[in-house]
């Protein structure tokens, strides 16, 4: 019982009305550590983060923190910070005043808020600003004082909600690093939620991947991008290639109108299932080339062409129907000058294939959320902010 | 692990949870007492005969079995009809030419059509009385025989609703989006059928509201058909009649419960329209900045000249007639009507009460009201008692002033009733017109309140900061300048009032409209227009002062606003 979590979550469920926003919800977080909740908008994350801070009453389950069961207690019993999506500051209240707001009921002498106050401005790398209200502050600059409000109080956690989501892109970048220098000098546990894939794979030591109310894997941001555990994760983060396809026996798969022998075993009570890998750990063959016996082989056309600055985006037709995408470092595309119509030879590795069984009832109904192609919706997210941004 | 398990048996006492919830249920509480028990006392009394039997609907079938009584329904749909066809025309001209043309004078005008809002609804039927009287400057003017009757309570109406009217459609017509415009012009569209197909269904719930305001209005007032109606009887007066002339309180509890039907279901009609226009006017709509159009422009600003010398010529006659010393005899000016109390009615010690009253109303009424505003829009336990309190809060815009005014005369004046000593004091005054001004000051309160980020109450609580203190620092000092119009709207409204209060005062504490009534029906109008008059500018010169004293407070407190 040494080393038992900071925050323990043991089967959670809520429900608004009829509706179950959270179910079956476990989670530990260990002291210190970095957590961010990822999902698509509407999975329940911010329903957790505000279950955690005591917010909202759950139906069932347990929580403790520091190994207090916080589950029924008040928001103002627990030991936490919070940062709201809108910052909430309040505007009738210098910076100061703002940030000094929980502080005022520590027995604290005038001099010492005050002193703490300015370190927390020095902290936050704004000093000097304490007498203006939080209008005059640009939104980069509020979310850091409500930062610093939530942090003055010297709480044993952190809950931050998509606290970078209303900035544009450049000041996101520049908070991601602030934040998590700040956090990790603190030394401060923190959950912070987001919807944005790359902000949770950057900062977070451990990312929780939501959906639809239910945790759909919990790991390290390497484990959840290498070894997504199921077809919605893969989705979820960086592009996937998803085969539907159909288990004939032992290593082979039917794919379209292609028998594919793959170099893993496949469960035999399994019927259908999704082909999993990632574009860029598709290699293109150089010619008649060796490869390891436990290598997927490919045959494919080349149908497109998709210049993505660092790197080329092939679409590949491989089957009737069956498209791939492979992704191709800007180099290895100019030595080779591939145009539509070239044949390919195309090689995956057996640790970047991923094979997941589908039952039929039930994972349609996933499929449908997908979200194609995260990366260049990226992108162009990131050109229309700097193109807002010049106008303004 | 068993230490947890016995943890989590014990419910977790939360003081700041358990006051939210006190006070809500006060809240509610205070609602009923004020408003739903003497309601439902009243409906009771309608079915009961004078010794407290029961006795079905007898009296209602009383009620329409006497033609001299059922009669005043026609009569009061007649005027409240006329009253609403003439404001609401005469309003959507006025605010078309204040919101969409280029016209001169638009700020001045704007003062002048607010003037009313300042009068008791005595006043222009008093000025009436002197313009179109028997005696009246202007009687050859007029094309029916008497100012006694219906024309003289529609032109009185008129003038006192007019500028309820326009101020809705003036909002109305504001909210429209000039890119919708644009598109007509880029089209070509000629003018006539861009207003009707822009204009009008941009504005018609604007309008919708705004016919159901007048007729409500109409329905319900008592002034102007008290001291102008003649033998015209309404349901208003019929009430008072009833109540103060024959003390029948049965028949009057019978008249009310038919008095509240067209307001009940206009109110309810109103909801609905309200709840639909929210979502009309998209957040992206652009303003709309009106072109001069010479000719337009001189058509309308000579409507809205007709209208201000109308408002100003019953205004100014009622003060002129005040400083006659005797019409029409005698045209030399003097003061000797203000000397109230040489006449029946009060004196100025009704002045004065009617002064204290407008006071406390202001003072506590802010407090309960915007309190109450708040738990409701904050708390977020407790749905049930939640809605009750909206639909409580919501209830006395359907309630006539007479109604209510009677129904607590059955029930506080009931012996039986513990709250029986509040009979006849000034508490109970205040009670009833803080009651009777709830919705607009509530509705005030809660738009103001639903601007405020919905976090603050989390973060607080985050903080450890009991939700009490981010009132005191953060939601009041936000809502500041929606509590300083609370107070002055309660204010003017209290003084002025006359419809609730008729029934419910006693000798010590005659107010200054009551006295008005009284003053006229002994005969003594000349004292009568005075004390209206008197009203009307201590009612000007407290929302002027009201006014200086915002900006000031402002000024300071909502520095963060202009930084
Ligand atoms: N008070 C409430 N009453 C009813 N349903 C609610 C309430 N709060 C949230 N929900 C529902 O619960 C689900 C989860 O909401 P939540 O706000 O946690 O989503 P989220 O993951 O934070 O999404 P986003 O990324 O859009 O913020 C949503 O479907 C939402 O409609
Ligand atoms: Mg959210």
């Amino acid at each position: 019982m040494s080393a038992a979590p900071y925050l323990h979550i043991h089967q959670l469920e809520k429900r608004f009305g009829d509706f179950v926003a959270l179910q079956n919800i476990s989670l530990q977080v260990e002291e210190g550590e970095f957590v961010c909740f990822l999902g698509p908008s509407g999975c329940g994350k911010t329903t957790l983060l505000r279950i955690i801070a005591g917010l909202e009453q759950v139906q069932q389950g347990r929580i403790s923190q520091a190994g207090k069961d916080i589950t029924r207690l008040p928001p103002q019993q627990r030991d936490f910070g919070i940062v709201f999506q809108s910052y909430a500051l309040f505007p009738n209240l210098t910076v100061s005043e703002n940030i000094a707001y929980g502080l005022v009921n520590n027995k604290l002498s005038r001099q010492d808020r005050t002193v703490r106050v300015n370190d927390l401005l020095e902290q936050i790398d704004l000093p000097g600003i304490g007498d203006k209200f939080p209008g005059q502050l640009s939104g980069g600059q509020q979310q850091r004082v409500a930062l610093a409000r939530a942090l003055a109080i010297q709480p044993g956690l952190l809950l931050l909600d998509e606290p970078l989501s209303a900035l544009d892109a450049r000041v996101r970048l520049h908070l991601r690093k602030e934040i998590c220098e700040l956090q990790r000098s603190l030394g401060i546990t923190t959950i912070m939620v987001t919807h944005d894939q790359d902000e949770a794979l950057t900062m977070a030591d451990r990312i929780v991947v939501m959906d639809h109310g239910t945790i759909a894997q919990v790991g390290t941001p390497e484990e959840i991008y290498r070894h997504p555990a199921t077809a919605f994760v893969a989705r979820f983060i960086g592009s996937m290639n998803l085969l539907p396809g159909r288990v004939l026996e032992g290593h082979n798969l039917l794919i379209g109108d292609t028998e594919l022998a793959l170099p893993l075993m496949l469960s035999q009570n399994v019927e259908e299932g999704l082909l999993g890998f990632r574009p860029e750990m598709v290699r293109v063959l150089q010619g008649p080339e060796e490869v390891k016996a436990d290598t997927l082989l490919l045959q494919g056309e080349v149908a497109q062409v998709n210049f993505m600055g660092a790197f080329v985006r092939l679409v590949v037709t491989i089957a009737r129907n069956t498209d791939i995408e492979v992704d191709l470092p800007v180099q290895q595309y100019s030595q080779r000058q591939l145009k539509a119509g070239d044949h390919l030879q195309l090689a995956i590795d057996t640790e970047s294939l991923h094979f997941y069984p589908q039952p039929p009832v039930d994972e349609p109904t996933r499929v449908s959320i997908r979200q194609s192609d995260p990366q260049p919706q990226h992108v162009f997210a990131e050109v229309m902010d700097s193109v807002m941004e010049a106008q303004a | 692990m068993s230490a947890i398990a016995a943890c989590r048996l014990m419910p977790v006492w939360n003081t700041e949870a358990f006051v939210q919830r006190a006070l809500l249920l006060l809240g509610v509480l205070f609602l009923i007492l004020g408003l739903l028990a003497p309601l439902s006392t009243m409906l009771l009394k309608s079915v009961q005969d004078h010794a407290g039997n029961f006795i079905g609907l007898a009296n209602y079938a009383e009620y329409f079995t006497n033609p001299a009584l059922f009669g005043s329904i026609i009569n009061s749909l007649v005027i409240a009809c006329w009253t609403t066809v003439i404001v609401v025309t005469c309003a959507f001209i006025t605010a078309y030419a204040l919101t969409r043309s280029g016209m001169a004078g638009k700020k001045g005008f704007r003062l002048i059509s607010s003037l009313p809002l300042f009068a008791p609804s005595l006043l222009p039927a008093l000025s009436m009385i002197y313009l179109f009287g028997n005696q009246g400057i202007l009687k050859g003017w007029l094309p029916v025989d008497s100012i006694y009757g219906p024309v003289g309570i529609v032109m009185g109406l008129c003038f006192w609703i007019f500028p309820h009217a326009l101020m809705i459609l003036i909002t109305a017509m504001s909210n429209s989006d000039a890119r919708l415009y644009e598109a007509a012009k880029a089209l070509k569209t000629p003018g006539w059928r861009v207003f009707l197909t822009i204009t009008l269904p941009g504005v018609r719930y604007g309008l919708v509201n705004t016919i159901f305001v007048c007729f409500t209005l109409a329905i319900t007032d008592f002034g102007v058909a008290k001291v102008i109606g003649g033998q015209y009887n309404v349901l208003a007066t019929d009430i008072y009649k009833q109540v103060v002339g024959q003390q029948n309180f049965q028949m009057g509890a019978v008249v009310s419960v038919i008095l509240l039907l067209p307001a009940i279901l206009s109110f309810w009609i109103e909801r609905r329209v309200q709840k639909r226009q929210t979502a009309q006017v998209s957040a992206r709509a652009v303003a709309i900045q009106p072109e001069s159009q010479p000719l337009q422009d001189n058509l309308l600003m000579l409507f809205c000249g007709g209208i201000a010398a109308f408002l100003l010529l019953v205004i100014g006659m009622a003060m002129y007639a005040s400083l006659i010393s005797f019409w029409p005899y005698n045209l030399t000016l003097s003061l000797d009507n203000y000397q109230f109390d040489m006449m029946d009615g009060g004196g100025w010690d009704s002045y004065f009460n009617s002064l204290r009253m407008a006071f406390w109303v202001a003072i506590t009424g802010t407090a309960v009201i915007f309190l109450l505003a708040y738990l409701n829009e904050k708390v977020k336990a407790l749905p049930l008692l939640r809605k009750t309190m909206q639909f409580l809060a919501m209830l006395p815009m359907a309630v006539p002033g007479m109604v209510l005014g009677l129904s607590y005369i059955f029930f506080f004046n009931s012996p039986d009733n513990p709250l029986n000593f509040m009979y006849g004091t000034l508490a109970i005054l205040v009670l009833n017109t803080l009651v009777h001004f709830y919705t607009v000051c509530h509705l005030t309160a809660s738009t103001s309140l639903k601007q405020i980020d919905g976090e603050f109450e989390s973060v607080s609580a985050s903080l450890k900061v009991p939700f009490y203190t981010t009132f005191r620092r953060v939601t009041l000092p936000l809502c500041l300048p929606a509590v300083l119009d609370i107070s002055v709207y309660l204010f003017v409204n209290a003084m002025t009032t006359v419809s609730a209060v008729v029934f419910l005062y006693s000798a010590d504490t005659t107010l200054a409209s009551v006295a008005v009534i009284n003053m006229d029906e002994a005969g003594d109008t000349a004292p009568a227009a005075a004390m209206a008059v008197l009203l009307m500018f201590t009612a000007l010169g407290v929302k002027s002062f009201h006014w200086l004293i915002s900006r000031e407070l402002l000024a300071r407190s909502q520095r963060w606003r202009h930084a």
